[in-house]
């Protein structure tokens, strides 16, 4: 708990940008989600070692301020951090390559998951327009800012990866 | 050295976080999903989205700076020598300028609400845009008059130029307005020269589309299509928009009709909330 300071400033940089960058810089229908590239980020930075408290709150602080259903995008934070810190966990080998696919695939992933968790929850779009017109333009567009982001703080933090084998194996 | 320190004390803790944090989460969708618009969850949401809602104006500043900056860079490009004593008088006729237009723009907003209040004989409350969604799948504004001003949910909010949404969720100084464009909208709506009755929907897409029109009504670009007030969700006799776009045919049941809205949503900074209108005479001597 001690090591908790710098994320949650992270946290809190992740949600001003979410609410005063994201609604004027978006792309024809694609919003950052600061948010999600936020936990992603830790998730691969952090391994085994990511904890879930904190993709819940600022899943729930989305919800809240977003309009959103209260509870769909906790679950998907909390759901997409374990999948991605778990798995870089046992794949990491130190490569820039393992690193940005399990960023990309853990926004892939919540992007779609998050989509259907919408659809579910009443808005009346079908699945392919879901994915064709919010989910896919939506997760490239946050994993373009993933990428970059992990690029920078890699350079000043290091890649994170090291001992992620190990953290998994005594788990 | 910030992010990437390793512990192991969580590992014995985190399946129990794991799935308190997700069982907690599915509690809550379930429950927000019961509940009404009014119920404690969608009251918290409005409370944190009113809360929230003011920290968007700083984006909208900090656009607004990054524009002045870029000609402040052009201009320190010249000789400074002509240029000092020139400056500080141009920084003070700026914005003197800036704020003359400020009040110009607003006049030239406020005009057009009462404009379009007097033509609609409209009795309702004007508001300022205060905040906007940035959750791609939600297409709502956040306005700064709320249940204190007499504001309940499902009331037609329009713009200068006409309808573009409608008001889902009321705090007592604030309310979330769904616009058209969102793909939960749905208002009745009426085409004015055949009178033909459907609903427009906003969609993922970023149409806007006319439906369920009998196939056999000849529609064409630039029908005015308005709101009929069947249902009661909306006030009847109100601009939507215009036809745009009919791809097929009359007799065609696939037909998709887009109608383009009066009011661009994108950049509204004023609305009025409407109780009620007496639209008779707009309509040309409508339908009963």
């Amino acid at each position: 708990m001690e090591n908790s300071a710098p994320l949650v400033v992270g946290a809190i940089i992740a949600i001003v940008l979410q609410v005063v960058v994201a609604p004027f810089i978006t792309v024809l229908a694609a919003t950052p989600n600061f948010l999600l590239v936020y936990c992603m980020l830790v998730a691969v930075f952090r391994g085994p070692s990511a904890g879930f408290i904190l993709p819940f709150v600022l899943g729930l602080f989305f919800d809240l301020a977003g309009g959103g259903p209260i509870g769909a995008m906790a679950f998907t934070l909390v759901l997409a951090t374990f999948i991605v810190s778990r798995s870089y966990g046992a794949l990491a080998n130190d490569t820039l390559f393992m690193a940005l696919i399990m960023l990309v695939g853990g926004i892939v992933i919540a992007e779609v998951l998050y989509g259907i968790l919408m659809i579910a929850g009443g808005n009346p779009a079908t699945v392919v327009e879901g994915l064709m017109y919010r989910c896919l333009p939506c997760a490239l567009y946050d994993s373009l800012l993933a990428v970059v982001l992990y690029l920078v703080l890699s350079r000043f933090f290091g890649n994170g990866n090291t001992s992620h084998r190990e953290a998994t194996l005594l788990h | 050295m910030a992010l990437n320190f390793q512990t192991q004390e969580p590992a014995r803790r985190s399946p129990l976080v794991l799935i308190a944090c997700l069982v907690v989460s599915l509690v809550l969708m379930t429950i927000y999903a019961r509940e009404s618009s009014e119920g404690p969850l969608h009251s918290v949401q409005a409370a944190v989205e009113t809360a929230v809602a003011p920290l968007g104006f700083i984006g909208a500043t900090g656009d607004a700076l990054v524009n002045d900056a870029s000609d402040a860079v052009a201009n320190a490009s010249a000789d400074p020598d002509t240029l000092t004593a020139l400056q500080e008088q141009n920084e003070e006729l700026r914005a003197m300028v800036a704020q003359a237009e400020e009040y110009r723009l607003e006049a030239e907003r406020l005009q057009g609400l009462l404009a379009m209040k007097d033509a609609y004989h409209v009795e309702g409350v004007s508001g300022r845009v205060i905040g906007r969604s940035y959750d791609a799948w939600n297409q709502t504004i956040t306005i700064d008059v709320g249940s204190s001003s007499g504001v309940s949910s499902g009331m037609t909010v329009m713009g200068a130029a006409g309808v573009i949404g409608q008001t889902v969720e009321v705090a007592p100084g604030s309310s979330t307005v769904r616009l058209l464009s969102d793909p939960r909208s749905g208002a009745a709506a009426i085409i004015q020269s055949n009178r033909a009755e459907g609903i427009v929907r906003g969609s993922l897409d970023g149409l806007i589309y006319l439906e369920n029109i009998s196939a056999d009504v000849a529609v064409s670009v630039g029908d005015v299509v308005l709101t009929s007030g069947l249902g009661g969700s909306y006030v009847r006799g109100l601009l939507i928009g215009e036809v745009v776009r009919v791809d097929g045919n009359p007799g065609d049941a696939t037909r998709r009709i887009v109608v383009a809205q009066n009011t661009s949503a994108k950049s509204l900074e004023d609305v009025t909330v409407v109780f009620d209108a007496d639209t008779q005479a707009t309509q040309g001597g409508g339908d009963s």
